[in-house]
Formats: structure tokens, sequence, C-alpha cells
């Protein structure tokens, strides 16, 4: 790992913040979103900010910049090369935006005009900062294309932003902050949005333009192990407070703060290197007696088409551009065990699912749930079929039907399918709730009054209100913070073991993959690259494509040549 | 909920509603006379003790004839915008949730409509129906029904791939069931709003009609109507239009205000 060139000691640092408060009014009083943080970056230095949602991390990082609304109240000095930025007039802010310091976001896509080509937006910066005129601003838009490894930057140039992937449109974006050449680059979640192997290729990227350009960065991340990956110093927050700070070896290895402790072993990595250690789940009796398949998926094949317009329609055409989501994939689910589809985005995972749940119908293969074909079921076999096979989703918000409270959303299927009197119901509703640690209080809560892991778990509650035997987590955790991550996990172990359930765990985060499931299938493109014992195709993959995941997975290192403390 | 998070605008707004509300259902009781007793003493007299807004060239009073009018406009508002609603929901709610043919044939009839100008579709129809206020309600539903039925289907298309939505086909629900008890309760919100936009329009436009002789016929008062008869003589007696059109705005301006304001309000509950 690169470590650039040790610049603090004497001199002043390139940017530090002393002593921030940012507060801001709601209807409910005062928030207190940052309480008191200090910390500096020197020159040439990438400092990472670590911390879960809500840390204030985000918020420390825009105030820098001066970007937070109006009714935030601040305090404290953000000192840029000796200069207050804090209370500056938005003229003088303006010259130090982009020139000075310049910030990349979450989501590239929405952070770019789709109006305007990718070369537009490179230019303006350029011919606002430095009026150039625009042959010279294309000229060095194309280099700074370059400079952030897109192959064809004359293209790219003139290309808008939707015609480029997420890690392309990244890119551009981060071609727009360095365009004027800036010292400090504010990066906050910059590879939160895309998959694993494009974020192992920008985090490179980040990493050779702090060399390059001795650029200074603040890396914000929930991710330790992306931080870890690129900052020589790590700033701990939590609830606005900074808890801990130091060097990322010093803080990884002997962290003295509990919450770093706890945010460390949170690390699905971290979890599964524990699990490691101790002896897995005996062997033997499961290589005697396998437990019966489940499901089996055969030769499955989804075809998606675009949508069909209305003379298509009128034509009675119906294969108008024809994509392959699945393409021919097979795979087994034994009884009782939690079996992990991994991919990447694209990759049809999530048809599978659908396949599986019949809401999408597969052009070829069956799926058999107890070794019957469920591709013919109807009536009541279907609704049967239905309770059986249950499903959690990725965004704990969108999951639920924001109108219902926890009780209603929980309550529906039982009365629907009469799993209970009326009487019976608010039982079977507590039963439930504390069955997914919910508390009862909640009863009455909506979707917005609760946290994402509560929402999270009320979406689970709803699935066991259907008492299934197979459960499929469709990215469950992928939204949530790292801690909640593993509670939610947790909890689903406790499930399977508790009431037998059999779980299909689908995600893109190989390091959850590893902790939580004994078998895994990884997918590319709809096809099934390699299956198998999750510690053989994970730790010792067969396929080039399954090594390139396992090696982009930002991972916290534990070399055994870390000084014990 | 307390009144003080309500947006200012949707107190405003339902105060100015609710007091054309009350003026218009206890008319009888605030002014007890025949808003259309003809008094030829009196003609086209200035605002005064005895007729605070004055009298028309028949010897009406306005203000009695303002009041007694507000019970049709505020009927126009509701009975104009209702049909229009229902079956634009219901429409827009099938076409957005099921799509193919039903979409397929509604969306195109929506499209045909709304190549019409409205206001020239409505008065087609008026005159084809004959005039009068029943005729003006089933046109403006024949028209407006198209505008709910499109915003619907938007809506419809963006809730219907909400993964809450997703849950309660995998818990194998009926699909009208899904589309009525989860889609449609979470698409209404705009809906509401437009709708209160929506009363303002066709109160103006029951008002034009009324003005042109075809929506409510004399001598019922009506705000157009008495705007329409005080027009020939609006320079000497001017309290003929105005108060007829001033009431008309005030109306119009609740509904705009309530509207504006339930906008803002569900905007921050979302």
């Amino acid at each position: 790992m690169g470590r650039s060139k040790n610049t603090q000691g004497t001199t002043t640092p390139l940017l530090s913040v002393e002593n921030l408060e940012v507060a801001f009014d709601s209807v409910n009083g005062k928030v207190h979103a940052v309480r008191g943080m200090s910390f500096s970056v020197g020159e040439g230095e990438i400092v990472g900010i670590v911390g879960e949602s809500g840390s204030g991390k985000s918020v420390a990082c825009r105030s820098v910049l001066g970007l937070l609304p109006s009714y935030a109240s601040i305090d404290g000095q953000v000192l840029f090369e000796g200069s207050n930025i804090i209370g500056q007039h938005e003229d003088e802010l303006r010259k130090i935006r982009g020139k000075q310091i310049s910030m990349i976001f979450q989501n590239p896509a929405s952070h770019l005009d789709p109006l305007m080509t990718n070369g537009q937006q490179i230019g303006e910066a350029l011919r606002y900062h430095f009026n150039q005129d625009s042959r010279k601003a294309r000229a060095e838009g194309i280099e700074l294309l370059k400079a952030v490894g897109i192959t064809d930057p004359e293209q790219t140039f003139d290309a808008y932003p939707h015609q480029l992937s997420g890690g392309m449109k990244q890119r551009v974006l981060i071609a727009c902050a360095i365009a004027c050449r800036p010292k400090l680059l504010l990066a906050d979640e910059p590879t939160t949005a895309l998959d694993v192997t494009v974020q192992a290729r920008i985090l490179d990227l980040l990493r050779a333009l702090n060399q390059d350009r001795n650029l200074s960065i603040v890396l914000v991340s929930h991710d330790l192990g992306v931080i870890a990956e690129i900052c020589q110093r790590v700033v701990v927050v939590h609830n606005g407070l900074i808890v801990e700070q130091g060097k990322i070896e010093d803080i990884v290895s002997t962290p003295k703060h509990p919450y770093t402790q706890m945010l460390i072993d949170s690390q699905p990595a971290v979890k599964a290197r524990k699990s490691c250690e101790k002896p897995k789940i005996e062997l033997d009796p499961e290589l005697s007696e396998q437990p019966p398949n489940l499901l089996s998926v055969e030769n499955l094949r989804v075809n998606s088409r675009t949508s069909r317009g209305f003379l298509d329609f009128l034509r009675h055409r119906k294969t108008s551009g024809l994509v392959r989501a699945v393409d021919g994939v097979s795979f087994k689910v034994r009884q009782g065990e939690i079996f992990g589809i991994v991919g990447e985005s694209g990759s049809g995972k999530s048809t599978v699912a659908l396949a599986i749940t019949k809401l999408v119908s597969p052009s070829e293969g069956q799926v058999l749930f107890h070794n019957k074909s469920i591709m013919e079921l109807r009536g009541d076999e279907l609704t049967n079929y239905r309770r059986s096979v249950q499903m959690v989703f990725q965004n704990p918000y969108d999951s639920l039907n924001p109108r219902f409270t926890v009780a209603q959303t929980i309550g529906e299927p039982l009365l629907k399918y009469s799993l209970a009197t009326k009487t019976k119901c608010a039982d079977r509703i507590d039963e439930l709730m504390e069955l997914v640690d919910l508390s009862i209080d909640l009863r009455h809560r909506r979707p917005r009054q609760l946290s994402g892991g509560q929402c999270q778990r009320v979406g689970i509650a709803r699935a066991l209100a259907m008492k299934p035997e197979f459960l499929i987590a469709d990215e469950v955790t992928s939204a949530l913070d790292v801690s909640i991550q593993a509670q939610i996990l947790a909890l689903l172990e406790r499930l399977r073991d508790k009431i037998n359930l059999t779980i299909l765990y689908i995600s893109h985060d190989l390091a959850v993959v590893q902790m939580f499931c004994q078998r895994v299938a990884v997918f590319r493109a709809g096809r099934l690259v390699e299956i198998g014992p999750v510690d053989e195709v994970l730790t010792r993959p067969k396929e080039k494509y399954t090594q390139t995941l396992v090696n982009s997975a930002p991972q916290l290192h534990f070399s055994a040549s870390l000084p014990a403390h | 909920m307390s009144l003080r998070n309500l947006p200012t605008t949707l107190i405003v707004g339902a105060g100015i509603f609710l007091m054309w509300l009350v003026v218009a259902l206890c008319s009888p009781l605030l002014m007890g006379t025949d808003p259309n007793a003809l008094n030829f003493e009196a003609l086209l007299q200035r605002p005064n003790i005895n007729h605070l807004f004055g009298t028309d060239h028949l010897g009406r009073d306005i203000l009695t004839r303002v009041i007694y009018a507000g019970r049709i406009d505020i009927w126009m508002g509701f009975a104009g915008v209702l049909p229009a609603l229902i079956i634009g929901t219901l429409f827009g709610l099938m076409a957005g949730y099921f799509g193919g043919v039903v979409e397929a044939v509604l969306m195109r009839v929506t499209d045909v409509t709304v190549a019409f100008p409205f206001f020239v579709l409505v008065l087609a129809i008026v005159a084809v129906l004959g005039p009068g206020l029943t005729n003006f309600f089933i046109a403006i539903a024949a028209v407006g029904w198209v505008s709910y039925a499109r915003l619907i289907r938007a809506e419809v298309l963006v809730v219907k791939n909400a993964e809450y939505v997703l849950a309660a086909k995998i818990l194998g629900y009926h699909p009208l069931f899904i589309a009525f008890r989860h889609v449609l309760p979470n698409v209404l919100a705009p809906i509401i709003v437009y709708a209160m936009t929506d009363a303002v329009l066709v109160i103006l436009f029951g008002a034009s009609l009324g003005f042109l002789g075809l929506g409510v016929q004399p001598p019922t008062a009506e705000w157009g109507v008495m705007i329409a008869n005080g027009q020939p003589y609006v320079t000497e007696a001017w309290w003929i239009c105005l108060f007829p059109g001033l009431a008309t705005v005030t109306l119009g301006l609740g509904f705009s205000l309530i509207g504006d304001g339930l906008a803002k309000h569900l905007r921050i509950k979302n």
C-alpha cells in the first residue's frame, strides 16, 4: 500500500478544524449534529473519517466548504492554510470552492447535469476559475479524463453522463473536482454506490492522485475497510464527537475507545476471521447425513424485455429488446442451510429471487420446491407456496407501506389468511415482534418514526407471520450501518435455529456472505460462475472472476507482523 | 396533531373556505329576503344602509344574491371536481398498475381528450346537451377526469415498484387488493392538492359559462350570471359586477391556499 511522504511536523497543516460545532434548528428544538470536533489534514495526507449514519461525519465535511443550509448554526474554526472559512462571505467562499478545496459525492449520477456533456461540466470549472477559452478547456479536459483513468477520453469528453457506467461517472466527477488543481479533495462516501471491483479501482485512482499531484484527501466513509485501504490517519466519529483519532494501523490493531472496538468487531470480515479461529460447525455428521434439498433451481433462464410501445403491441411483437437477465442457472438449497448468492449489480441475482417467488416467469428451466415444480401452481396450491416462501428486501423504508403502523403491517397477512382470529391477532403480533427483538412499544409507530434497523426487523416479522420455511433475504443489510448489520445477521441466524428456517442470502458483500453463509454461488452477468462451500469458494477461488471479486473487497488487514501491543 | 404544525396558507385557506361554507349554509338565516325579489323602487342603487352592496337593474339586493349564490358556486366546486376525481383516479390506477391493454386504450383516450382545448370541449358538450348546471357537471367530468387519470398513473408507476408492493405480491394478495389498499392511499396526496386548484378552475369556469348563458339560468343567483347581468351597467353601476367578482376571487383564493398548504404539509410529512 502506497504511503505518501509524511509532511506532518512543524509546518501548519493544510486544513485544521478546531472545536467545530454544528446545530440545526428543527421543529423539536436544536439538533446537535457535530458537537466539538477537532482534527487536521496535512499537505499530501489522506485522512479518513469513519462513523455510522447520523454521526455527523458528512455535516463536518460539508461545513469545510460552507455548504450547510442557512438554518445551521456553526461554531468553532475551520482553518484552511491558516485563514478561517467559517463566517466568510459567499463571494470569498466561491474563490475557495473548486480552486482550493473541492468535493465528490456518493451518487455521481445525481451530481452530474444530465443535459451537459461530460466535457462541458469539466470545462465549466476551468472557464469559471481560469477564464479559459473552450479550445484550451477541451485540451485540458481530455488530459484530466486521461488522468482519472478513462481509456477513451475524447469520446467520453463528448458523451453525456447517462452513457457512462457508475464507476465512469465517478471518475468524471473526480475529473471535475480536480480540474482546478485544488489542494484538498473532500470525498463523501465516494464508493458506496459502486460495485466492489469498481470501488477498488476508484480507491486506486484516489491514491494515485494523492501521490502524483500531492492532493490531500479527506475520505468520509461508513466502511472502515475502505478507509484502511488508502488512508494514513483515521478519525472515528460517533454522535457528533470524535471518539478516537490516530494512525490507521494503531486504531485497527489497538483501538482505545469501546466504540471503535465495536466498529471493528462489527466488520464482517473480522467476524469471519474470528469464527475461523473457533472450530467451525462439526462437518462430520453433515457428510454422513446430508439434509434433503428444499429448493432446486434447474437450468433457469429469464429473459427480460425492454418495454413494448403501442405499435409493438399492435403488431403482436413480443420480443423487442431481449435481455437475458438470468442465463441457464442451476443450484440446490438444502434444508436448514444459509445459502449465499454473490454478484455485482446486474448479475441477475435479484431476478433469480423473483423467479423463485414466481413474480417473474422464466422462459426456460424450472424451480422445484420440496421436489415439486412450482411452475404449474395455481389457486390454493400457489397460495400455500407463497406462504412458505417469503422475502425480505434491501431498502428498510421502501419495503414498508408508509401509511401502515407496525402492527398493521405485521397483522395484515395474519388477518388476510385467517392465521389468527381478530382477538388473537394482537397477541400474535406481539409474539412476532418479540421474535425479531422489537420492543412492543413500537406497535403503533409508522415507518418514518423507526430507524433503518427497526424497519428491517418489521419486514422480517411480516415475512415470518406466514410461518415460512424458506426466506429470501435480498441485500437486507446493505443499507444499514455495520453495527446494525451485525445485529440483523445475528437475528437471522438465530431464527434459522429457532424456527428451522432455510435462508437464501443475496448480497454484493463478500465479507458478509463469508461470515454468514455455508454455501455460496457467485453470479456474473446472469451466469453462475462458481458454487461451493463458502470457505472454499471465497478463500481458494478457482475462477478468475471470483478471484478479482475477492481481491477487490476492502478488508482490515491484520497482518501477523503487526506489533502486538 | 396540533394546529400549530400546519402551514399558515392551509389555515388561512381553510378559514376563508369555512367562512363561505357557513355563509352559504346559513344564507336564509342571514338574509331573510328572497334573492330574486324585485324592487322597482330601488333600481341601481349605490351601496347604502339598506342595501350594503347596492342593488341591480331590477332592484334586487346584491348582498343577498351574492350570499345565496355562494351555495351554488361552492356546490359547483365540489360536484364539478368529485366525479372527475373519482373516475380519473380509478382509470389512472388501473392503467398504471395493470398496464397492458387497459393502459394502452386509456392513455390514448386521454391523449385525444387533451388534444382539444379544455374550454372548447366543455362548451361543445354543454351546447349539445343543453344549458344547465347538471349538464355542466357532466361535461366537466367527461373532460376533467383525464388530468386526474394521467397524474395518478404517473404516481402509480413509481409506487408500484416500491418494495412494500413487492412484499404484498409475495404475500400472495389479490392484485386488486394491492392496488386499492397498498398503492392507492400512497398516490392520493398530489391528487388532493390538484383537486383544490381544479375546484378554483371549475368555479371560474362555471362563472364563465354562466356569463355566456350556458350555465346556471336566470333568475337564479350565481356569481358569473350576476357579473354578466351587470356588464351593461358597469360604467355607472360598478357595484353590480364588483361584489360577485370579489366573492369569486376570495373563494378561489381560499381553495388555492388550501391546495398550496396541503401540498406543503404532505411534502413535509413524507
